[in-house]
């Protein structure tokens, strides 16, 4: 297992790509922030989070644009900018590969299941909370 | 076969408080922060090293399952220290109850030497109590 100082350090890196995500990020700064090489802190984060910085990166950037795509009345482009792309067509491709469908579908899927406007549908969330919390059986 | 358990619930007395705790105290990560219809907030938490285990952080309220007297009663219970939000792992148990412990958070026992490993019990914001468990 990896030492305390080891994990420490790492979460720090952690903590500088969450904290940044939404911006330009590059490697060296992010591995500078856990005191390692770029080449060692890539090494090490995969081993530590089972994800490469990148992966993880992505995930944060899509589980953003899913929020915002549900929640604000932002425009893809809008959305695409705000999570830390500048290319569109990447941020639809990697959110098709992610989430399985394009953004405007994803959206318009989302928004017709929900009986409020800017909520999630009750089917995002695992059926027996929705049942539990909401009183509704979700299918 | 179940290969896994992806959700666990830990009832909460305030979840903007709560997340306060397991993100700035704990060090947890945010999985969902999301706004459900019917004024539902399904807010999970889960270790940084283990994304695939997730805590839901939930408040009990008059709903669908709680009447307003069962939610009181809960949200009493909680407060009282009736529940336990489980067995959190550390690689040391010594240095994080140290460096939990300044950053302010309560301990009902220090770090001990148990039968399973090293050992120290703590409570959430809420008043759960987990433990912190060196293997």
């Amino acid at each position: 297992m990896a030492t305390h100082n080891k994990i420490k350090k790492l979460n720090a890196g952690r903590d500088y790509i969450a904290d940044h995500f939404q911006g330009q990020l590059c490697l060296s700064d992010i591995a500078k922030s856990s005191y390692m090489s770029p080449y060692h802190f890539l090494r090490v984060f995969k081993e530590m989070y089972g994800e490469t910085p990148n992966e993880f990166l992505v995930r944060l950037r899509i589980e953003q644009a899913k929020k915002m795509l549900i929640t604000e009345n932002l425009s893809v482009s809008e959305v695409c900018e705000q999570v830390g792309y500048a290319s569109l067509g990447s941020f639809s491709s990697l959110f098709a590969k992610q989430v399985g469908m394009a953004p405007t579908s994803y959206r318009r899927k989302l928004w017709a299941l929900s009986s409020e406007a800017y909520r999630f549908p009750a089917q995002a969330i695992p059926a027996c909370y929705a049942y539990h919390f909401l009183g509704k059986l979700t299918k | 076969m179940i290969t896994s358990i992806a959700h666990a619930t830990v009832y909460v007395l305030n979840q903007d408080e709560a997340l306060d705790f397991y993100k700035n105290k704990l060090g947890f990560e945010v999985g969902d922060d999301m706004k459900v219809e019917g004024d539902f907030r399904w807010l999970t938490v889960y270790p940084k090293s283990k994304p695939q285990l997730q805590l839901v952080l939930a408040e009990p309220k008059e709903g669908p399952m709680f009447s307003q007297d069962a939610a009181e009663k809960i949200r009493g219970l909680i407060a009282e220290g009736a529940f336990g939000a489980g067995v959190f792992e550390t690689e040391n148990c010594q240095k994080t109850y140290e460096e939990l412990v300044a950053k302010g958070v309560a301990f009902i026992q220090p770090p001990t030497e148990q039968l399973y490993g090293i050992e120290a019990m703590a409570l959430d914001n809420s008043g759960n109590w987990f433990s912190l468990v060196q293997r």
